[in-house]
């Protein structure tokens, strides 16, 4: 490391957040802004190199320490896991997992074995693990709310922000599975290796985010 | 018949740079642990599954590679080293004198997820030290960790020491049912603080729940342990880090150690001192050990036990090693065998070669074709240095 310190931002949304919360913070983030050709961006007023990467990708860049930070959504962490440390709830990119099934169907009243689509097969795991019940899961790549419409499982368990797309497909969420938020997420041994500069950016990141609650 | 060609995954062939990065970390690590009076065990590669189920240590059970022997009992690729050597250790070694010094250069198993650049096969080197408790051993240990590192010739690394203790004492005074205990422990572990403020947001009456919100944040240089009294009061395990603090700034190693109260991975298993060690231009740490006074019991003899292993090939992607050029191919006449080993045995390893060809052509040619920059030519006239 040459006392610069690199953040991989999980692409999209949460890259805009991202991208005001440092400007917030005093952070030139232009070359972010018009990245043209270049992969790696170099701050040029702090000490940060910045990538943008899909969110599963965030988590493997910073478990292999080639970006010592990370910005991604609790939903990946959720379903990939991995070891690194989550050090920080941004607060920004808010939504839920939930358990949702056909209206006025009834999921846990019965004895037959329920299945569960969803593109999440390890949060849904969990879940129902959690419960002490087995569930069938299948991984769903596209749009999960079509899995009940055509019979093919009893419920799904997915991200859900307002549920207009639930509820337009006839589907309602019966409970809820986690919260989700974006959260920064460290390396473990550049948390330890360069501490200084990563406090420092982590203190004001927190102050900010303060300021705004 | 197609030939299969690939490895499978989480294995690889270790190619000429690559062997001689882990050789040079192995060697080094091998003749320190000697020279401290360390003896080595070789312990077998495939164990019964239960070995490492009854140690206590928690290695995953999908982490482990089984085999189903003849009779139908599982077996495993050995998934660790330490558990192994307690056995040994607490049956066929329980007439020798404690403290046992024992050390072992051997490759662990585990078989992690697809896809995610891990290796299943990790060569380890490490040391126990059973039947011997206290700050001298501890020291010892500590001392011997960072001598291990600095002997590969790592120049930026720390160790780093907490302790089990501390985070027991505190989980102790808190009012709280055991799997919220375990969810905190694991907000503490990840460094998790928006979880662990959530986690302790019911306790927040209870005299440890300070401690243990700030418990994440206490790593780094030795003013944490102050920082941790602060906060929990006097306690026993701070002292034993203090202590061992002074020793080692007194002996030259203060510059190296580091401290992590928030070290708290594998609390059923570890039973006082932690460490971990880090180097720059690793991701994860490169070395872990730790104090595990109950392991021992498990195989039916009380002793107490410490130890530490070194991940070999972490340790040797920090260092640049290149593997040797050739230089000299030399080409021999009849009866000069021994002039031209004597040659070849005087230059760097890997710098000369001999060759096998009958005519000094084929000699050039090959020197050409293998890069090397010429052919040094023994005859019956002497020896003669010809350019490619």
């Amino acid at each position: 490391m040459s006392g610069r310190l690199r953040i991989a931002l999980t692409k999209g949304r949460l890259q805009n957040k991202s991208v005001e919360l440092f400007e917030a913070m005093g952070l030139d983030c232009a070359p972010v802004c018009s990245p043209g050709r270049r992969l790696i961006h170099e701050l040029p007023n702090y000490p940060l190199d910045v990538v943008l990467a899909k969110a599963p990708d965030v988590i493997t860049y910073v478990e292999h320490g080639v970006c010592d930070l990370g910005v991604v959504g609790k939903d990946t962490i959720l379903e990939k896991g991995g070891a690194f440390y989550e050090v920080l709830d941004l607060g920004f990119g808010r939504c839920r997992f939930a358990l949702a099934v056909k209206k006025d169907s009834s999921f846990y009243g019965t004895y037959k074995t329920r299945r569960v689509a969803s593109k999440y097969p390890n949060v849904t795991r969990t879940f129902f693990e959690g419960k002490g019940m087995d569930v069938d899961i299948i991984k769903i790549e596209g749009s999960v709310e079509l899995a009940p419409i055509l019979n093919l499982a009893d419920g799904i368990v997915d991200i859900v922000e307002t549920g207009a797309t639930l509820k337009e497909n006839g589907l309602e969420p019966i409970e809820d599975v986690a919260q989700v938020s974006a959260r920064l997420i460290v390396n473990t041994a550049s948390m330890k290796l360069y501490k200084n500069e990563i406090t420092d950016f982590l203190s004001r990141m927190e102050r900010e985010l303060e300021g705004e609650a | 018949m197609n030939i299969r060609i690939n490895t499978p995954e989480g294995t690889r062939d270790r190619l000429f740079a690559e062997c001689l990065e882990r050789r040079q970390v192995q060697s080094a690590l091998v003749e320190l642990f000697r020279r401290r009076g360390y003896t080595e065990v070789i312990t077998p590669e495939v164990e019964f599954y239960d070995l490492f189920i009854q140690s206590g240590n928690p290695i995953p059970q999908e982490a482990m590679l089984k085999i189903i022997d003849r009779s139908g009992k599982i077996m495993v690729m050995r998934p660790d080293c330490t558990a192994p050597i307690a056995r040994v250790a607490a049956t066929k070694l329980k007439h020798l004198a404690l403290p046992q010094r024992l050390y072992y250069d051997q490759t662990v198993f585990r078989s992690g997820q697809a896809h995610q650049g891990g290796s299943s096969e990790i060569a380890q080197c490490g040391v126990e030290m059973i039947g011997a408790v206290g700050v001298k051993a501890d020291l010892e240990m500590v001392a011997m960790a960072v001598d291990a590192l600095r002997s590969c010739g790592l120049a930026q690394f720390h160790i780093e020491l907490g302790h089990a203790g501390f985070y027991r004492a505190l989980a102790g005074r808190m009012n709280m049912p055991c799997d919220g205990l375990e969810r905190l422990r694991g907000a503490i572990e990840g460094k998790n603080f928006a979880l662990l403020n959530d986690l302790l947001e019911p306790y927040r009456g209870e005299d440890a729940c300070a401690a243990l919100r700030r418990l994440p944040y206490l790593f780094g240089g030795v003013e944490v342990l102050d920082q941790a009294q602060a906060l929990a009061g006097p306690c026993e395990s701070l002292d034993h880090l203090r202590r061992l603090y002074g020793e080692l700034c007194a002996a030259g190693y203060g510059d190296y150690i580091r401290f992590d109260l928030g070290l708290v991975h594998q609390l059923d298993y570890y039973t006082g001192l932690v460490f971990r060690g880090y180097a720059e231009g690793a991701g994860g740490p490169v070395l872990s050990g730790g104090r595990y006074d109950g392991l021992m019991e498990q195989f039916g003899r009380r002793a107490e036990a410490i130890g530490f292993a070194v991940d070999v090939d972490a340790v040797g992607g920090c260092m640049a090693v290149e593997a040797p050029r050739l230089e000299t191919v030399i080409h021999y006449g009849s009866g000069l065998l021994a002039q031209a080993l004597a040659v070849v045995d005087s230059r760097p390893a890997g710098s000369c070669e001999l060759s096998p060809c009958r005519t000094l052509d084929s000699t050039m040619n090959l020197a050409r074709e293998k890069g090397a920059a010429g052919v040094l030519l023994l005859d019956a006239e002497g020896e003669r240095w010809l350019t490619v």
